[in-house]
């Protein structure tokens, strides 16, 4: 007569949150960052950062952790932006948007000469899809065929729209800075 | 600007060194964003929102699940079509016992019996009502509705018009007594009775908060601002 003991299973959920919610704490800075770099605003950062949080613990046994997190965590920031700016413009009509706490202007930068509102501003004005591949590469160093995969998107496509996007980048700083002069 | 210069100048390349270091959050926002982070593992997430957005490892998924719930549906209205109309014929062209039957029984779940409704007591009336409203809303919509509350909270307070933060606050603490989010709009009242002068309110508020949440993230914060004057 064989006898059978059952055991408990290892508690592997509660392990699995434990480490997303460690590897989210530990890279919050980021995800807040790259919020604001792909154009979400200071008052609608917070419940971003929150749907981020949800979509990386819903797929985080999808994440190979032999790869380094943030290009994994920029694709999920990126798509989320996304639909948030899809739903923002689709607001404006209706004039339902808060004024008060979009993306500093360029005068405001420029006076308080602080470089990263200057290039969170010229950020700003360069369409999402371009602006995804430009920090991605340009900031955060991640390589092209990644950025590629992250974003799902040819890897032609991300050559073109960096090189587009690096045009706006430098032609937005110039202006803003020329606009300082002037006055 | 010249197409033929893909290359950033080294200004610009400058001013993107300067953007790459990262500046540490305030130690509310990054109290704040756990608390809910761990608010929603404890929740479970999937009665949490999450707005339809795609996973990036599997962007076909959705479709694959949205078509199957589209011939799911299909199928299923055309099987209650079918029985229905079954039920209504009967053998002879007639409404069978079975379809007065389930009429009967349909119309009883409709519309309960208007006598006991009407000779109960009144003082049950506001809790039977209270239980449909907080039976209605599904797990996504509550969360929504949870956290539109609270953001018009926080912008209020942001913006230091603490007496336009305490109606959403309120109104959260009504219609989500233990709901996912309580921790922070405790934290949220507290700032607004602070910023109100209602000192002796907010300490009380805190002192509830700290036996209430003895291991908050917010709990210095908290702690500083009830010691705080406004």
């Amino acid at each position: 007569m064989t006898h059978v003991r059952i055991v408990a299973p290892p508690d592997s959920l509660q392990t699995a949150d434990a480490a997303c919610l460690a590897a989210f704490q530990k890279e919050l800075d980021y995800v807040y960052r790259s919020l604001r770099r792909l154009g979400t605003s200071p008052s609608e950062v917070d419940d971003l950062a929150q749907e981020v949080f949800v979509v990386l613990s819903r797929c985080w046994s999808d994440y190979d952790r032999n790869r380094p997190l943030r290009p994994f965590l920029f694709g999920i920031s990126f798509r989320i932006a996304a639909a948030y700016e899809r739903k923002r413009s689709r607001e404006v009509p209706f004039g339902v948007v808060d004024v008060d706490d979009s993306c500093p202007g360029p005068d405001e930068a420029l006076h308080s000469k602080r470089a990263r509102s200057l290039v969170l501003a010229a950020l700003d004005r360069i369409p999402l899809a371009r602006r995804a591949v430009l920090v991605m590469h340009d900031i955060d160093g991640v390589p092209m065929r990644e950025v590629a995969s992250t974003l799902k998107v040819p890897l032609f496509t991300v050559y073109s729209r960096r090189r587009k996007a690096r045009r706006e980048l430098e032609s937005f700083i110039r202006r803003f800075l020329k606009e300082a002069d002037a006055r | 600007m010249s197409r033929a210069r893909p290359m950033l100048s080294p200004e610009i390349l400058a001013l993107l060194d300067r953007e790459r270091n990262l500046s540490s959050l305030p130690a509310t926002v990054r109290g704040r964003a756990l608390v809910r982070a761990r608010a929603a593992l404890v929740a479970g997430v999937a009665g949490v929102d999450r707005r339809a957005v795609p996973a990036p490892a599997a962007p076909a998924r959705w479709a694959a699940a949205a078509a199957a719930v589209c011939i799911l549906s299909i199928g299923l209205g055309a099987a209650a079509y079918e029985v229905r109309a079954r039920l209504a014929r009967g053998p002879g062209g007639r409404p069978t016992a079975l379809a007065v039957e389930a009429a009967a029984s349909v119309e009883k779940v409709a519309a309960p019996p208007r006598a006991p409704l009407a000779s109960a007591p009144t003082a049950r009336l506001p809790a039977a009502a209270a239980r449909v409203d907080t039976a209605t809303p599904s797990h996504v919509s509550a969360a929504r509705t949870e956290l539109r509350l609270l953001r018009q909270a926080r912008a209020a307070v942001a913006r230091e018009d603490y007496a336009d933060a305490l109606p959403p606050i309120f109104q959260h603490a009504r219609r989500f007594q233990g709901g996912r989010l309580t921790e922070e709009r405790e934290a949220l009242r507290i700032m607004a009775l602070v910023g109100l002068g209602r000192t002796a309110e907010a300490r009380r508020a805190a002192a509830a908060f700290c036996a209430r949440f003895p291991r908050s993230v917010l709990l210095q914060a908290v702690s500083q601002l009830s010691t705080s004057e406004p």
